[in-house]
């Protein structure tokens, strides 16, 4: 119970973190990272993924690629919490001198595994780094978190085809399903999505969690065992989850909030009118 | 050409087990060969060409040196995102053979010639581009290939190549390398195309003309300095290749000479701003298009009677 509790305000203070640095910048996917932070708090505050600052050369090493870049902010801020470089870079995010973009980039930022920001790259990327692994005989897990509208690029089908076709066992797909994507939902932009079916007809081995659920999301991954077929764990989640204005409102796949949001924001993340000066005063 | 990228190919699986060759559906015969001999380096994923190129990043990422064969068309228009974002982005170890170049798959039409691809890629930072003319000249760059470390992409012909070389070792370095010396006007090819404009060579020596002869194996980077050489000794350049005149070897040269405020005349020969027409061999092709032996000697002889 008090891990729980620990788990929760930790988050909160990632999602603070999350705004504060998107703020500061004046850009940001906020949404898309409130959407992936508890699948990436899992993976690697609570140790899921096997991969620390000191082991990311390590060729056994288990790797991540955030194949929907949008989440970047998600991404950096837990990868600073994590150690993987200092808080402070997070200042810098999308601003000249830093190493923080608006999408992640391998060459520059320790931890990231993949350049990403097109779609529907990432499932090839982690599909040919499971054959090297597999060939090689490391038992190390390759992670690709995919949204749910990246999956209308056909790319996605075709990662899909051969890593069923090469047994990449050790390849989890996680599938950020918030069901909205840049314009409007998932569901209105390309009819019936049946996630399910598709993947399990696709030879993957489908399972369901709730995505915003540390303790699931755990057993999940601690769950997974290697029958020759890659895994896709479905991770039902809400787009902005944990800030109400942003919730299932697909406006907020980039924008920055008016002066009624903010403070409706800043309430809810407990964040102080000095803590908003002093990131808008940094430059 | 097929014969020495096979043999190539398996000589340089056999060595090093790291070595992979990555298809889109897109082998013979002879790379079934290759699967059999080294089930675990050969990898067809079916036909999904942005796939290929990605897997082969992650793979490169993961240790390995990637090969992937498929048709250039395919590789530089639809995959071009993917060799861009995933492979000269990351700076990922990945080999790209682009066969068929030019117009040697002659029958089935433009959406199988490769004839923009040097214009494409070349765009792309850090990405090297070899175009062998011959068999020897494929063996030689893709070892070079293979031990450089960093993404290139290789031009690579499949009609039959003759071969121009009498050595059977050829070592490639990087550099151009003047074929033939003349007096009268440099002309400068880039692949297959090399025994057409052999042969227009022949033709205009009966006509008292005496043309220079460079055959362009490094498209990316390009030999600049050697260009400069060429501009003291010739005042006339002509370049011939199976590619849209915007973008390939005669833009190259174009830029080099204005760059380097070189004095020189110059005419690019190659498609003019249009998709192949005709069907037929290669040979046929080239002749529909102007780029046959004949079409290249009267370039030539044009030139060089305009003083």
């Amino acid at each position: 119970m008090r891990n729980e509790t620990e788990d929760l305000q930790q988050l909160e203070k990632l999602r603070k973190e999350i705004f504060l640095t998107s703020y500061r910048a004046g850009t940001g996917h906020l949404a898309s990272a409130y959407s992936s932070l508890e699948i990436l708090y899992t993976l690697y505050i609570k140790r899921c993924i096997h991969v620390t600052p000191q082991s990311i050369q390590d060729a056994d090493r288990d790797k991540l690629i955030l194949s929907k870049g949008h989440g970047s902010l998600a991404l950096y801020c837990v990868l600073a919490e994590a150690g993987f470089f200092p808080k402070e870079e997070l200042k810098k995010f999308a601003q000249p001198g830093g190493i923080l973009g608006g999408e992640p980039h391998k060459l520059e930022v320790p931890g990231v595994e993949a350049t990403t920001g097109s779609l529907g790259h990432g499932l090839s990327l982690g599909a040919g780094m499971a054959y090297a692994d597999q060939l090689d005989k490391r038992t190390s897990r390759t992670y690709v978190i995919l949204g749910d509208g990246e999956c209308e690029e056909g790319s996605i089908w075709e990662a899909a085809m051969a890593a069923a076709k090469y047994k990449l066992d050790h390849l989890v797909a996680i599938l950020d399903y918030n069901r909205i994507q840049k314009m409007s939902a998932v569901e209105e932009t390309i009819g019936i999505t049946s996630w399910d079916e598709k993947w399990k007809a696709f030879g993957w081995e489908v399972t369901h969690v709730p995505g915003h659920d540390v303790k699931k999301l755990c057993e999940c991954f601690e769950n997974i065992t290697y029958q020759g077929k890659p895994h896709i764990i479905v991770a039902d989640t809400i787009k902005g989850h944990g800030v109400s204005v942003m919730e299932n409102n697909p406006v907020w796949h980039w924008k920055q909030p008016n002066r009624k949001e903010l403070r409706i924001i800043a309430a809810e993340l407990e964040i102080t009118q000095e803590e908003l000066e002093d990131a808008k005063s940094i430059h | 050409m097929q014969k020495a990228y096979i043999n190539t190919m398996y000589q340089l699986m056999s060595k090093n087990p790291d070595v992979m060759l990555l298809m889109a559906d897109s082998g013979t015969a002879y790379d079934k060969m290759l699967m059999e001999d080294f089930p675990k380096q050969y990898v067809n994923v079916g036909i999904a060409e942005e796939n290929l190129i990605g897997m082969a990043a992650g793979m490169a990422a993961g240790g390995k040196i990637p090969f992937v064969f498929s048709n250039g068309a395919f590789l530089a228009y639809r995959g071009f995102e993917f060799i861009r974002d995933d492979v000269c982005l990351q700076k990922n170890n990945v080999k790209l053979i682009g066969m068929g170049s030019g117009l040697s798959i002659s029958t089935l039409g433009p959406s199988h010639h490769t004839t923009e691809d040097i214009g494409v890629l070349r765009t792309l930072p850090g990405l090297k581009i070899l175009s062998p003319a011959t068999p020897r000249e494929l063996e030689a760059v893709m070892k070079y290939a293979c031990e450089y470390h960093g993404p290139v992409y290789i031009r690579m012909g499949m009609g039959g190549e003759c071969e121009f070389h009498a050595d059977e070792d050829i070592c490639f370095d990087g550099k151009n390398v003047e074929f033939l010396s003349g007096e009268d006007i440099c002309i400068f090819c880039t692949g297959s195309i090399l025994e057409e404009v052999y042969r227009a060579i022949e033709l205009v020596k009966e006509q008292g003309c005496h043309p220079a002869l460079v055959n362009v194996v490094a498209l990316k980077p390009f030999d600049e300095v050697r260009v400069v050489d060429y501009a003291n000794r010739y005042k006339k350049f002509l370049t011939v290749e199976e590619h849209n005149i915007h973008g390939g070897l005669g833009s190259i040269l174009a830029e080099v000479i204005a760059e380097k405020h070189l004095a020189v005349e110059l005419k690019v020969l190659g498609l003019n701003d249009c998709f192949a027409g005709g069907y037929g061999t290669q040979k046929q092709l080239r002749k529909i298009n102007g780029l046959d032996a004949m079409s290249i000697a009267k370039q030539i002889l044009e030139m060089v009677c305009y003083e």
